[in-house]
């Protein structure tokens, strides 16, 4: 059975890309005359199959573990050698369609700039934020750089900020408008004849990584890597738009961040111990702080957009005491944990001194909050440096 | 250890050029945008031979028309050669079949003409 669902696997993950090829190549009235000779060359290739694979295993070239299929067989070819041909000639075709046309004149000037426009969509100052929670995560349960170390840190390096915010981005054009805040170091406007490209582009960078590292792990990275690239998407996409309902706003942009740690811990097989889920605890809730208290500066052009957030709902003064209050807890819990956990105490403290001179900010006075956020953004930096010795502490400690 | 089977995949995958190259179908139709469909469709295909062999299910046989040359654990020489034709053939024959297709209603339209 195990080849029938590898089989389903990729046969499912190359219809994907099939149709969303075809409906992003054909033009119009194209489409179903490619399915047409799609089904012509499968009619073809399964009949050269039944032929032709029968004949190689005849002849000894390969052969299956039989405890792995089904035991079906057209002539000597295992019913699942099918899906070989089939993922075929439902993938390349399409991607033949898209990019014979995409290189056609019109299209082909449409699209320039979009990979610069992704790469400045995707706030590279903050690339950073998401890349660093896994690879450390894995690095310091399972002690070595392999090859998952290092695709999974490249991919909560860059695809995975190019769908958080290419998606993001497409979905937020509206109010980006206006909103004067977005275009430089905090977020660009993406064009709308990019929107469709990006989304396509967030799809093809993110399904082949996120298949080989759920491939490279078990059950506990499958969910979550589901979660996580769940989060990605619900945040701003159109229908759930996580980030305008408040509380679970501020509870989704943390998950962005908190969870590469747990799939990196997952994927390493960590041992699940009291000290590392307080770790966790107080990472979400510095998290959830961080996207709170951002929110405080955007309250009155979210107001006028219409958008609800977890600021725009409690008010300036009660978000930024909560924050701080957040991120005092979240300081007090590393207390709980091993020696050297509770020396990241005094991370807080930076961010605590950043935000406590707005404790009695009002809605009216939010926007000023901005000069905090700006520093917090490389608030980062000096905390990821900290956090940085602690673990190098932990590393010589424990080996 | 023979190269039967190696040159076998060799002329398979001349033959499809060849089809290629008198039809205009494939890499001389927009070599550019071709290139690009074989080398996703080859590392698609590998991709998928690599799980297999990690998962235990594929095993490369003892036959004596193989040269037994492996490039990985239970990967032979021939596999990729297998995996271009493989992606070569379902490209000719789909690139065929849409010319096919399209030239089906034409002739039937031209006829017509001359009928009325």
């Amino acid at each position: 059975m195990t080849y029938l669902w590898l089989a389903f696997l990729f046969v499912a993950a190359a219809i994907v890309a099939g149709v969303v090829f075809a409906r992003q190549g054909a033009r119009t009235g194209e489409s179903r005359r490619h399915w047409q000779a799609v089904g012509l060359a499968f009619a073809a290739l399964a009949v050269l199959t039944a032929v032709f694979d029968s004949v190689m295993i005849g002849m000894e070239l390969f052969h299956y573990d039989s405890s792995h299929i089904l035991g079906l067989t057209v002539g000597l070819a295992p019913l699942e050698d099918f899906a070989y041909p089939l993922a075929g000639v439902v993938a390349l075709p399409g991607l033949w369609m898209w990019l014979s046309r995409r290189r056609d004149a019109v299209a082909k000037s449409n699209l320039k700039g979009l990979v610069p426009q992704a790469i400045l969509a995707s706030r590279p100052v903050s690339w950073i934020n998401t890349a660093y929670p896994f690879a450390a995560a894995m690095l310091l349960t399972t002690r070595e750089i392999d090859w998952v170390l290092i695709l999974g840190t490249f991919y909560f390096l860059i695809p995975y900020n190019l769908a958080m915010y290419g998606i993001n981005d497409v979905f937020d054009y509206e109010s980006d408008l206006k909103n004067p805040r977005k275009g430089g170091i905090e977020g660009a406007l993406l064009q709308p004849h990019l929107h469709r490209p990006m989304l396509l582009l967030a799809a093809l960078t993110n399904v082949p990584f996120l298949l080989v590292l759920a491939l490279a792990g078990g059950p506990a990275a499958w969910l979550s890597l589901a979660v996580s690239a769940f989060a990605v998407v619900a945040y701003s996409v159109a229908g759930l738009r996580f980030k305008e309902r408040p509380v679970l706003d501020s509870l989704t942009s943390s998950t962005h961040f908190v969870s590469p740690a747990v799939v990196g811990l997952a994927i390493a097989g960590a041992d699940v111990t009291p000290g590392l889920l307080i770790l966790l605890a107080a990472f979400f809730l510095w998290g959830m702080a961080a996207h709170a208290f951002g929110a405080v500066q955007d309250i009155e052009p979210d107001r006028q957009a219409g958008i609800g957030s977890i600021a725009t709902v409690i008010g300036a003064r009660r978000t930024v005491r909560l924050a701080v209050v957040l991120w005092l807890v979240a300081g007090l819990a590393m207390l709980a944990t091993p020696w050297p956990g509770p020396l990241a105490v005094i991370i807080a403290v930076p961010y605590i001194v950043n935000c406590a001179p707005y404790w009695n900010v009002t809605d009216t006075t939010a926007a000023r909050t901005n000069t905090a956020w700006r520093r917090f953004i490389w608030l980062n930096y000096g905390s990821g440096f900290l956090v940085t010795l602690i673990f190098i502490l932990h590393w010589s400690l424990t080996s | 250890m023979g190269v039967l089977y190696l040159v076998s995949l060799l002329l398979g995958i001349t033959c499809m050029l060849l089809l290629d190259h008198r039809f205009r179908l494939f890499f001389w139709h927009d070599a550019k945008a071709a290139a690009i469909v074989t080398a996703v469709g080859v590392l698609f295909f590998l991709g998928w031979d690599a799980a297999g062999i990690g998962l235990g299910i594929f095993l490369r046989g003892e036959g004596t028309i193989a040269t037994g040359i492996l490039l990985a654990p239970e990967l032979p020489l021939e596999e990729p050669v297998f995996l271009l034709f493989l992606t070569l053939c379902t490209m000719v024959l789909y690139t065929g079949a849409r010319r096919l297709l399209s030239l089906a209603p034409g002739k039937r339209r031209q006829r017509e003409r001359e009928n009325a």
